[in-house]
């Protein structure tokens, strides 16, 4: 427990210092200002009588229930937040495995009595522990001021940040095991990013898999649908879930196989990081 | 049961080179223990593999064939670290943190308590002259500062092991001397120091013993006093000393040198030097000084450096 409460502390006051903690509350702060002030409701007898959008006149041609525009919102602003949650906890936490293996650095820590899988280990916490919090603040606040402005209150979409940290938890193992491999933080960065981008263009692998030409190809892309994680069905996931599937025609089934696959996905990386960071000679 | 706090056995590391190239022999199975409250310096040129050394022992590297020990534990056990102190080369501690948060961070790092690590700091920063520094960022520290932090994050949670590389590089004369003191106190308190520097005069001056290594081998290991006694030659006073006398000594064999009012004697051995004492005597000579001419550790280890390696 020592350990990890040392390297929490290490990773919050180097993201504190090197601004990366400053960066990443500001921007998400300055998307919460701009969601505040953009919305402006005018609510008669808990229904929606007026609303304006930054600073225009919403056509209204009937009285529209409150609590199906604030589903709406909230559904439709859990997408933007999974996007912006993942990216913003990818650029503050991929240089944790890169700096802790510069040289003069990792000497310091693994002189310790600590085993490495244990140091490994709480550096990924710590950083997890570092997205968990913005994700918190993001869709906290975004909550609290749709609670203040529409006294309306929906806990799936506060509910919705674990299945948003559970996909920043996966690509952070993605980016841990690059990370002890490449000892580089833009590598690690890249390769995250590039990660959930081409997982969400699998999504549509029936399709991709039909057109190629070769039989391989096709066997190649399905193979690699199943073993990357589900970004793009993830994401629909969020939605479906805040929504409280409201909008279910317009969404595809939800069913468990991309959480597990996506949970295997993260759990391999993590434990190829674990192996090769023992391996590594420093 | 040995007092032994290091021990080093058969000690063999290989790097790989690449495809097709054979591998690099780092270490080529060295043997040495460092003892409780024993200053041991490891010498050699860049290359001899006296930091492969020091990362095996820490666990920074696996050694190819041999074994290491640490407090009694082998060196793959992260435990055999629970009480070893490290100064890296180079070290960064990081530059956003303050001296007070790097030692609780570290001490933390080995098991110690919140109360402990507050009760240590002052005492540390005290003995390495940093007191008022306590709370500024290391990225404001001058190296040898940074140096001293490093020595004191090494020093937080009493180790009875210390591993210090080049442990005064970039420090200036009177902080070397205090760091020497230091580690003299930490022996004295029953602390194993293993000293890996370059600068021989600081080994001379803080080892009791040390070990030479060349091309992953130990070629020389001993006190300092053992290597440096160069015993073929001894410094006479006596009177009179005139020609006869130095006639005598030369048709026994000995090499004979004027300097400075003594003589330099060379001899072949313990027996030889005691003819040529029994000779003086018998002339009615009177011996004031025999003592046997020392070299300084540097010209040991240029000797030990240059000398063509033996054939297995």
């Amino acid at each position: 427990m020592k350990v990890l409460w040392a390297n929490i502390e290490d990773v919050w006051r180097e993201a504190a210092a090197r601004w990366t903690l400053i960066a990443y509350f500001l921007l998400s702060t300055v998307f919460i200002i701009i969601f505040a002030s953009a919305i402006n409701l005018d609510i008669v007898d808990g229904a929606l009588a007026g609303a304006k959008l930054f600073g225009k006149e919403v056509e209204m041609h009937d009285q529209v229930s409150i609590e199906k525009l604030v589903l709406g919102f909230e559904s439709g602003f859990s997408a933007v937040l999974y996007f912006l949650c993942t990216f913003l906890a990818i650029f503050a936490t991929a240089h944790l495995v890169p700096r802790l293996q510069e040289k003069g650095t990792i000497d310091l820590y693994l002189s310790r009595p600590v085993s490495r899988t244990k140091l490994l280990l709480s550096r990924y916490v710590s950083g997890l522990l570092l997205a968990g919090a913005n994700v918190l603040y993001l869709l906290g606040s975004i909550w609290l001021i749709v609670a203040w402005k529409t006294h309306v209150m929906h806990p799936r979409f506060l509910i919705a940040g674990g299945v948003i940290l559970f996909v920043i938890a996966t690509l952070l193992a993605f980016a841990f095991f690059v990370g002890v491999v490449t000892s580089s933080t833009a590598v690690s960065i890249m390769a995250s990013c590039g990660m959930f981008f081409f997982s969400a263009m699998l999504a549509a692998h029936d399709r991709i898999a039909a057109a190629v030409s070769h039989e391989w190809q096709a066997a190649m892309i399905q193979t690699l649908y199943w073993i990357i994680p589900k970004t793009a069905e993830l994401g629909a996931a969020v939605f479906a879930f805040v929504s409280g599937n409201a909008f279910g025609s317009r969404m595809p089934q939800m069913t468990a196989t991309p959480f597990l696959t996506t949970a295997a996905f993260g759990a391999g990386s993590l434990l190829l990081a674990i192996w090769r960071f023992h391996k590594k000679e420093f | 049961m040995t007092d032994s706090l290091i021990e080093v056995r058969a000690l063999r590391k290989e790097y790989r080179a690449g495809i097709g190239r054979p591998p690099i022999t780092a270490l080529d199975g060295i043997d040495f223990t460092v003892r409780a409250g024993e200053l041991f310096g490891l010498l050699g040129p860049n290359g001899a593999g006296k930091t492969t050394t020091v990362k095996i022992i820490l666990g920074l590297t696996a050694a190819t064939n041999g074994v290491a020990f640490m407090g009694g534990r082998p060196v793959t056990d992260p435990e055999s670290r629970r009480r070893a102190g490290y100064l890296p080369e180079g070290h960064k501690i990081p530059g956003y943190l303050t001296a007070r948060q790097a030692m609780t961070i570290f001490g933390r790092m080995s098991g110690m308590s919140s109360n402990d690590i507050k009760e240590r700091i002052p005492l540390l920063l005290e003995s390495v002259r940093l007191p008022q520094w306590a709370d500024v960022r290391v990225k404001k520290f001058s190296k040898g500062m940074t140096q001293r932090l490093g020595l004191a994050c090494a020093l937080i949670h009493r180790p009875n092991v210390l591993l210090l590389d080049e442990p005064t590089d970039g420090v200036d004369p009177v902080g070397r001397r205090e760091i020497r003191d230091l580690l003299r106190e930490e022996a004295k308190n029953g602390t194993a120091v293993l000293l890996n520097s370059h600068l021989l005069s600081e080994i001379e001056l803080t080892c009791d013993r040390v070990a030479v290594l060349r091309n992953g081998k130990v070629a020389a290991a001993g006190t300092i006093d053992e290597l440096t006694r160069r015993t073929e030659k001894y410094k006479m006073i006596a009177a009179p000393i005139d020609d006869s006398l130095l006639a005598m000594f030369r048709e026994s064999g000995a090499g004979v040198e004027r300097v400075n009012g003594h003589l330099v004697l060379s001899v072949n051995d313990l027996a030889h030097l005691n003819t040529l004492v029994d000779g003086l005597r018998a002339r009615g000579g009177m011996l004031s000084e025999l003592a046997p001419v020392r070299s300084t550790l540097e010209d040991v280890f240029v000797d030990l450096i240059k000398a063509p390696e033996a054939q297995p």
